[in-house]
């Protein structure tokens, strides 16, 4: 399977979509895309922390140091309700975008 | 995985400490090595061996110094930007919380706004006045370089030519005249208007350029070239309608053919906004016209390098040493007195010490009413002790009860910026209307941002004023205290001495204030009751210029003014008629340098120079100026005849201070011809009714080359000694209507203007000192009615806090009466302290006002004396409300309470 670069301004979404499970560190995100897509989609981890400041200064999310399962010290995330509702425009908007540019690309050719 | 030790949202609301830079990049730091830690832990889990695992894990990072930094960057400015939403988010919060807080006290958030927006509206106001007339820039290039050489001074074309030719410190040397009043013909009604004649680099050294065409250029000004004209933009578009075709266009001045080159951009208004246009100077070397006729005065831009005090140096040796040049004598001292100016400071150096007296004046009216908020804060804060107490008890900081007192105080005085914002521009209107005839640069006021940030100053600076003493005495007090007490009395009674304290301090702002106010108003009557030496009742001025003839001669132009006498003293309604050159109070008044034949001039001293007025033989029965010795001016007094003069008592005293004037001659140091003194007449003011008569002569109209004079009319039973307008029940403006008919009869080109009763004329002299009196007034009348209010305020504040205390003196036997004078005599003692501290304070103020002052002394005792007459009633009348509410006082109730 070849490894799909990320569309600009999707990280953002599957970010917020990832915390909607409840509070994560950035590894715990990283993984979770890497699942969730079964290895397909690539993201550069430095990448991802860049996103998470931004969304951090937008609002989006808010972050708390706190500690893991092994008892090691790491920076927690978590969706604000403004970045809930954020990321519920933002998937409708996408989900519209996608299908209009799916339905154009794969109509049969018409002469 | 375990929960974060702290919710985000607990920490932002309970506004715990926020992260130091320093602390975003160790996070970053942190971060970025528990992730890669984590990611080898996976990888070895998956089966590589550690340091393979480890290379792979930084790999997958992305380059690791790099994005260290970038990550570092970020993260700060993150930080940034959410301490920044922070802060805003708790600013909002606090003042929506004052705001809640004023508006449960209406009473007192109306009667602050109130009292700040006067304050604020007065200075807003008359700042917009001073920034105008004073403060800005004069709108040519590079203003700082440009300087008024010889601001007393004014030199003809044949001087200007020698300095120009000989000096070395402008880059660039430039004259202008004040304005002469021309007759213009040829575009739509004849009009007379005011016309600036320059030197050719007028517009070049002043570094404007013209909005359309173009300015004058070397060579405009040689005479016998074509007559060229610049327009003023006002003018431009009244007479012109804005039309830009009219460059290229010729129109008539006095007669003349002139061609309209130019028009000035709106901003260009120099020498004054009177000036409807420019002429370049053309006077041939050798002319009479260029030593006579025109007198520019002198604008040089500084060379680099050249300071004004180096350039006065200079112009001091060449302009005396010019003197010499002069085809006719010059007195010794001419040229002596020059000096070198910045422009600006010769533009607007009278209006100088008015306005500034104003900036002091209503300086105090802001001080008052900040003082004012304040008394009424400390009286609030007598509700608000507990409450402060409370929150304190809670753990709110000193600081974070300070901040919030001060958000009130902050948010109050934003409103009354507001409100004091909308009641300057509607005063600004009022006040321009009202300004001093002749203040320069009115055109320039008006409201703009830099008004709009003086406003934001006067708003910081006043919330400090008021907002300051009483938070810090609010947050001082002894909370155990606060909580415990109810009606204790030592917090009151402190709280109380500070108003008291306050209310005293106002009362002396305001006895400054009206203490200047009532000096002013004693100086004006005073003026107004001056004995003129003429009469002004029941008379009419006009301008009378001369037609334009093709070729002027001297004979047509007394047959003009023999027709104009003969018409309007036949008219109805005219007692008497008379032509003058100058009038008093008017402008052209001129000083002429005079030899007495009797008592010769010792050379190297100053020749007298009294001044000087053409006049009919008619002048001074019209103006009712007594004939004291000798005879009248008659017909017969014209060419051809021995050469007649008319003196002044003042005149006829200084120049012959020995023997009757009447007999001895007297001519101008230019020429030979003799005046014979045939009649001395009585003294009158000319230039300023606070200045004492100066010498005056008096020639022939008809033994004088002619030129445009004022006409002045009696009017018919004017000396029934009715004072108004024209007086004696005549119409003015029918009056008015009829002479300009009669001289419209005789020619048609001739404009009448400026119609106006003599009294204004006189008045006009007097506006400055009026409009200073009239707002000094308005100011000390705001400060009273403050003081006022601050007074009833800290009294009624006592009758309430101490309504106990009467109670048990009524119950022991006090009366009604004695209960009131113990009220009354508080107030008393609050505006007599009050009064004694303002007093002193008006003492040491009153030089400012001295220069102001005409036959009054700045101490005053009738004024000082009424002042504090005026302020005993004030005090009476504000203790009248609480006093009686003392005496209804039920002493079962007051013990009761608390």
């Amino acid at each position: 399977m070849t490894q799909l670069s990320l569309v600009k301004g999707t990280l953002d979404m599957l970010v917020l979509k990832s915390l909607l499970t409840g509070p994560m560190h950035g590894f715990e995100i990283t993984t979770w895309l890497e699942g969730r897509s079964d290895g397909t989609l690539e993201v550069e981890d430095s990448a991802l922390y860049q996103a998470l400041h931004r969304m951090e200064e937008r609002g989006l999310i808010e972050a708390e140091w706190g500690v893991t399962g092994n008892n090691r010290r790491a920076r927690y995330y978590r969706a604000t309700s403004q970045g809930r509702a954020h990321l519920q425009a933002e998937t409708k908007q996408w989900v519209r975008y996608t299908e209009t540019v799916t339905r154009i690309l794969t109509s049969p050719r018409t002469a | 995985m375990t929960n974060p030790d702290l919710r985000p949202g607990v920490r932002r609301l309970f506004r715990l400490a926020l992260r130091r830079p320093a602390g975003a990049a160790s996070d970053v730091d942190e971060e970025i090595r528990f992730h890669i830690e984590e990611r080898t832990a996976q990888l070895i889990a998956g089966g590589l061996d550690p340091e393979r695992a480890r290379v792979e894990a930084e790999r997958r990072f992305g380059d690791v110094n790099q994005a260290r930094v970038q990550l570092r960057e970020s993260a700060q400015h993150r930080d940034r930007s959410l301490r920044l939403r922070e802060m805003l988010v708790s600013v909002w919060h606090d003042v929506r919380f004052a705001g809640r807080g004023l508006m449960r006290a209406p009473g007192f958030t109306t009667v602050a706004v109130i009292c700040l927006a006067l304050g604020i509206g007065a200075n807003v106001a008359i700042f917009s006045v001073i920034d105008g007339v004073l403060l800005k820039p004069l709108p040519f290039a590079r203003p700082s370089e440009l300087v008024s050489v010889w601001p007393d001074g004014a030199v003809p074309p044949g001087i200007y030519d020698i300095l120009t030719r000989e000096q070395r410190s402008f880059s660039s040397l430039a004259g202008y005249e004040e304005g002469r009043q021309l007759s213009l013909t040829g575009a739509g009604e004849p009009r007379r208007v005011l016309v600036s004649i320059t030197s050719a680099n007028f517009f070049e050294t002043l570094g404007v350029a013209p909005a359309i065409g173009r300015g004058f250029r070397p060579g405009d000004d040689a005479a016998g070239g074509e007559r060229v004209i610049v327009l003023g933009h006002a003018f431009w578009e009244s007479q012109f309608g804005g039309d830009p075709g009219v460059v290229g266009r010729a129109v008539q001045l006095d007669g003349g053919t002139r061609r309209i080159i130019g028009v000035m951009p709106p901003a260009f208004r120099f020498p004054s906004s009177q000036v409807a246009l420019w002429a370049p100077v053309q006077a041939a070397a050798g002319t009479p016209d260029y030593w006579w006729s025109t007198y520019m005065r002198l604008v040089g831009r500084l060379a680099s390098g050249t300071t004004a005090a180096s350039a006065q140096v200079e112009a001091g040796v060449l302009l005396p040493r010019a003197r010499a040049s002069f085809p006719m004598r010059m007195p010794d001292g001419w040229g002596r007195d020059v000096a070198v100016t910045s422009l600006h400071e010769a533009v607007t150096g009278g209006s100088r010490q008015t306005l500034f007296l104003l900036v002091g004046a209503v300086g105090l009216v802001l001080l008052i009413a900040c003082v004012n908020v304040a008394t009424l804060y400390m009286a609030r804060a007598a509700g608000r002790a507990r409450e402060i107490a409370v929150r304190a008890a809670l753990g709110g900081g000193r600081g974070r009860i300070l901040r919030m007192l001060l958000t009130e105080s902050t948010l109050l005085a934003v409103m009354g910026a507001v409100a004091g914002l909308a009641l300057a521009a509607g005063a600004l209107r009022v006040l321009v209307a009202t300004l001093p005839a002749g203040t320069p640069r009115v055109d320039e006021i008006g409201m703009d941002w830099r008004v709009l940030a003086f406003t934001l100053l006067l708003t910081a600076l006043s919330a400090a004023a008021f907002g300051v003493v009483p938070a810090w005495r609010a947050t001082r007090r002894d909370l155990s205290e606060s909580l415990r007490a109810t009606g204790g009395a030592g917090g009151r009674a402190g709280r109380l001495r500070v108003a008291s304290t306050l209310a005293m301090v106002q009362v002396a702002l305001a006895v400054m204030l009206v203490s200047g106010a009532g000096l002013l108003i004693k100086s004006t009557w005073k003026l107004q009751h001056v004995n003129l030496g003429f009469r002004t009742a029941g008379t009419l001025t006009a301008t009378l210029p001369l037609p334009s003839f093709p070729n002027d001669t001297a004979g047509r132009a007394r047959v003009f003014h023999e027709a104009v006498l003969s018409t309007l003293g036949g008219t109805p309604g005219v007692q008497s008629v008379a032509l003058v050159s100058a009038l008093p109070f008017g402008d052209g008044i001129q000083n002429a340098a005079m030899a007495v034949e009797a008592h010769p001039t010792p050379p190297a001293s100053a020749p007298p120079t009294p001044k000087l007025a053409l006049v009919s033989e008619d002048y001074f029965r019209t103006l009712s100026i007594p004939i004291l010795r000798g005879r009248a001016l008659t017909r017969q007094d014209r060419d051809g005849a021995t050469r007649v003069a008319m003196v002044d008592e003042q005149a006829a005293r200084t120049l012959w201070p020995t023997e009757d004037a009447i007999g001895q001659r007297i001519k101008f140091v230019w020429n030979d011809d003799w005046f014979t003194v045939v009649g001395v007449v009585g003294n009158i003011r000319r230039d300023s009714l606070s200045s004492a008569p100066e010498p005056s002569v008096y020639l022939s109209m008809r033994q004088s080359p002619p030129r445009g004079m004022r006409l002045v009319v009696a009017a018919a039973g004017a000396n029934s000694g009715v004072d108004s307008d024209v007086g004696g029940g005549v119409d003015a403006d029918a009056l008015a209507a009829r002479i300009r008919g009669a001289v419209q009869g005789i020619d048609g080109t001739v404009p009448v203007d400026d119609v106006r009763p003599l009294a204004d004329v006189v008045e006009g002299s007097a506006s400055r000192s009026r409009f200073l009196t009239l707002l000094l007034s308005l100011f000390a009348a705001v400060a009273v009615t403050l003081g006022a209010v601050g007074i009833y305020g800290v009294v009624s504040a006592g009758v309430a806090q101490r309504s106990r205390e009467i109670g048990v003196r009524m119950a022991i036997g006090a009366t009604t009466a004695h209960v009131r004078r113990m009220v009354l005599g508080e107030s008393l003692l609050i505006s007599g302290a009050g009064a004694v501290v303002g007093l002193a304070g008006a003492i040491a103020s009153a030089r400012w006002l001295r220069s102001q002052l005409f036959g009054v002394d700045a101490v005053d005792p009738t004024v000082l004396g009424g002042v504090t007459l005026l302020l005993g009633i004030v005090a009476v009348l504000a203790a009248i409300a609480p006093a009686r509410r003392a005496s209804r006082v039920d002493p079962l109730v007051a013990m009761q309470s608390d």
